[in-house]
């Protein structure tokens, strides 16, 4: 019995209403406006579907995919930056940068290739760290807290590209990442990096080269991680600072793989759109509305003469304004109840990953049968 | 008659523990040949030996006359300098680089006006010599150091591995099953097939037509497998789903999709009722007339002694009998390993 087929018309019907919603959303009520926070979610895809490449398909936790995307952040800011001599175009930036996000794949996997599970994180945890603090201190090139900006907007052709335009290229970007990432695990390297999470020594038995796998896994996963980077600093601008890739980068993008179903990659990508909504949509929507339902409540401060009470009921106004009334202020407390949400009612991920990728041929014509083809 | 598989006096030792002390064997191209013993006897230790997963503490392992070991080349020599002298140059960059980074981009750049790029490298040298000795020939030095080193360890350690045995030609099944319990039946078997594909990375990314006709016969060919297994009719199941006589199977067929030469089989009968038993000797026989050696530890007695051409028997580590069928049954000595020594008195 083949696994269930899915409807075709899922993707292309949820694609055409994202690459739609430009067009559609002024049309709308101001409440339901969300473009900007949704090339957000784009680019959060992009570094979680890196990410599952490496947590999901291969096995190896990595606690630490924030710093490739700093590393892609900073490689894209100082190619195209006019306070560097290099001032790269936009897409000759994107190449260089993914090609820098592969070469620190390469040096983050070839010394940690024997280390595994809760070792593996604790390096890459580690190296999430080094990477921020380095770039903190080597300010003579990273210019340090301070960012690199003004960068070039993202272009297509020569023509800078405004709000809707990188909105669509970004989507762009997430559905050849979906499709590169889908063709890998269909194929003799998806398989080899499954195999090495299912069972190693069985997968060397078979005589498949772990350390070459994982190292294409990690190359693979820094590069996109990388490319987030990149398209993040791209739009704002600026590449921010170094604390901006910080753990809880690594932790969302973690969230995101595991929400959406460890090792599926529409899971990831579904998980993206969840995780993010939830936190630069649904969030600041609902503190928006509850901010405007309570205008009252932040009002200004008593005169220092007013009586104790007074003080006292300003000060609990205060803090139901700023705690109960917003929000985006539990996101992290909120990201933390939907992982054990998760890990308690469907452990496996919101859109599981199928257990088959790959269909049985047609049978074969008698006679045709025998060990050696 | 030259052996395919040839076991020169292995020991294998574990702290006190003497797993293998002196075996050897000696497989003849074509024959099925088994290895009995007791629980404990060191069976499945001497497959682990043979096939990478140790490293024989003493003795030799020879397949088609060859030890299955790395050489160091000339390229593993060039590599190991590589890795030497990119670490010395990461160091030396690592160490210096804000001086180099000021002196040949900060102190060169005014921006609005074009990059001087022809004298963008002039500026190292100079810089290098006044960082000093510490940060440069040192950091050099000791970096290329350990770079090579770290090559030297690791490529040690890598003389022989399981997957280079594998590459060679030799394929195993093992006792507890390990098969890959997410992938369905066509892909357990086409992991097997992996090292015989073409295409690489690049062109699995952008499927490319090579790819895709390549991936079309390769699932063709698993699926023959299959049907050799007699297995095809569940070929799209999860390999996690099968009942157990179907995994010992499907397993012997991920084991013949690498297209070895010699194949270890480890406990195939176990789990097995009297039919399947009886289907898994009719499997390996035709396994062995498909030009394929057989090696394979077995307890049920009917299965070895029905297509055994010789049998090895170990206890406590060492091979105490080897010979036909006829010979084994009747000797003494296996007798009493098996059934125990008639008390006296």
């Amino acid at each position: 019995m083949a696994a269930a087929r899915r409807n075709p018309w899922v993707p292309v019907a949820g694609l055409a209403a994202l690459a739609a919603w430009p067009l559609v959303e002024p049309a709308l009520p101001a409440s339901l406006q969300v473009g900007e926070p949704l090339t957000e979610v784009f680019i959060y895809a992009i570094l979680a579907l890196g990410l599952n490449v490496l947590t999901g398909f291969t096995g190896l936790l990595n606690l630490g995919v924030a710093a490739f995307a700093a590393i892609g952040a900073y490689a894209y800011s100082i190619a195209t930056c006019e306070v560097y001599p290099f001032q790269l175009g936009f897409w000759p930036a994107l190449a260089v940068t993914g090609a820098i996000g592969a070469l620190a794949g390469f040096a983050l996997g070839a010394p940690t290739l024997r280390v595994r599970g809760d070792y593996l994180a604790i390096v890459t945890l580690g190296f999430g760290e080094i990477v921020k603090d380095v770039l903190v201190n080597l300010d003579a090139i990273t210019k340090g807290t301070q960012g690199i900006n003004p960068l070039p907007p993202p272009s297509l052709l020569g023509t800078p590209l405004e709000a809707r335009g990188q909105y669509w290229l970004y989507l762009g970007f997430v559905v050849a990442t979906f499709v590169g990432v889908r063709a890998l695990e269909r194929s003799r390297v998806g398989r080899a990096w499954i195999s090495i999470r299912e069972d190693e020594l069985a997968s060397r038995a078979m005589g498949i080269r772990p350390d070459r796998a994982k190292m294409l896994a990690f190359a693979t996963c820094a590069a996109l991680a990388a490319l987030s980077g990149a398209l993040l600093v791209s739009r704002l601008s600026s590449s921010g600072e170094p604390s901006n890739y910080g753990f809880e980068v690594s932790i969302i993008a973690l969230c995101i793989v595991i929400v959406g179903g460890i090792g599926s990659v529409r899971g990831t990508l579904l998980g993206a759109f969840v995780m993010v909504g939830m936190n630069s949509i649904v969030l600041v929507r609902l503190t928006e509305v509850l901010g405007s339902g309570a205008e009252g409540m932040a009002a200004a401060a008593p005169a220092a003469d007013a009586g104790m009470l007074a003080h006292a009921w300003h000060f609990v106004r205060t803090w139901a304004h700023n705690v109960l009334l917003t929000p985006t202020n539990w996101k992290f407390l909120l990201f933390g109840l939907a992982l054990v949400l998760m890990m308690v009612f469907r452990p496996q991920g919101i859109l599981p990953p199928r257990a088959v990728h790959e269909d049985p041929p047609q049978p074969v014509p008698p006679g045709s049968e025998g060990v050696r083809a | 008659m030259s052996a395919i598989l040839e076991v020169k006096d292995v020991t294998m030792r574990f702290g006190g523990l003497v797993a293998n002390e002196r075996v050897s064997l000696s497989v003849r191209p074509g024959e099925i040949f088994a290895v009995i013993g007791p629980n404990g006897a060191g069976k499945t230790t001497l497959f682990n030996a043979i096939t990478g997963i140790y490293e024989p503490t003493e003795g030799d392992v020879l397949f088609e006359g060859r030890p299955i070991r790395r050489e160091w080349t000339a390229a593993d020599r060039i590599r190991g300098l590589a890795v030497g002298a990119v670490s010395a140059v990461a160091a030396v960059l690592a160490l210096n680089a804000t001086a180099l980074w000021t002196a040949a981009i900060n102190d060169r750049y005014v921006m609005g006006e074009p990059f001087p790029w022809g004298g963008a490298l002039g500026s190292v040298p100079a810089t290098l010599r006044d960082a000093g000795f510490w940060t440069t020939w040192f950091a050099a030095i000791a970096a290329f150091a350990v770079g090579r080193l770290a090559f030297g360890a690791i490529w040690r350690a890598q003389r022989r591995t399981p997957d280079l045995v594998a590459r060679a030609g030799i394929a195993r099944t093992f006792q507890n099953i390990r098969l890959f319990g997410e992938m369905n039946l066509v892909e357990n078997v086409l992991v097997g097939m992996d090292q015989h594909f073409r295409s690489g990375y690049w062109a699995c990314l952008v499927r490319t037509p090579g790819f895709r006709r390549e991936r079309e016969r390769m699932r063709r060919r698993a699926f023959e497998l299959l049907q050799f297994v007699d297995l095809a009719d569940e070929a799209a199941e999860p390999a996690r789903s099968l009942p157990y006589g179907h995994q010992r199977r499907l397993e012997i067929a991920r084991a013949l999709a690498t297209k070895p030469r010699l194949i270890l089989l480890d406990e195939p009968a176990a789990g097995m009722n009297p039919a399947e038993s009886a289907d898994l000797m009719k499997l390996i026989r035709r396994i062995r007339e498909s030009g394929i050696t057989v090696v394979l530890i077995e307890h049920d007695m009917k299965v070895v002694m029905g297509i055994s051409d010789r049998i090895a028997v170990l206890q406590y580590g060492k091979k105490i009998a080897e010979g036909t069928p006829e010979a084994i049954r009747n000797d003494p000595v296996c007798v009493a390993a098996y059934l125990g020594t008639e008390e006296l008195g």
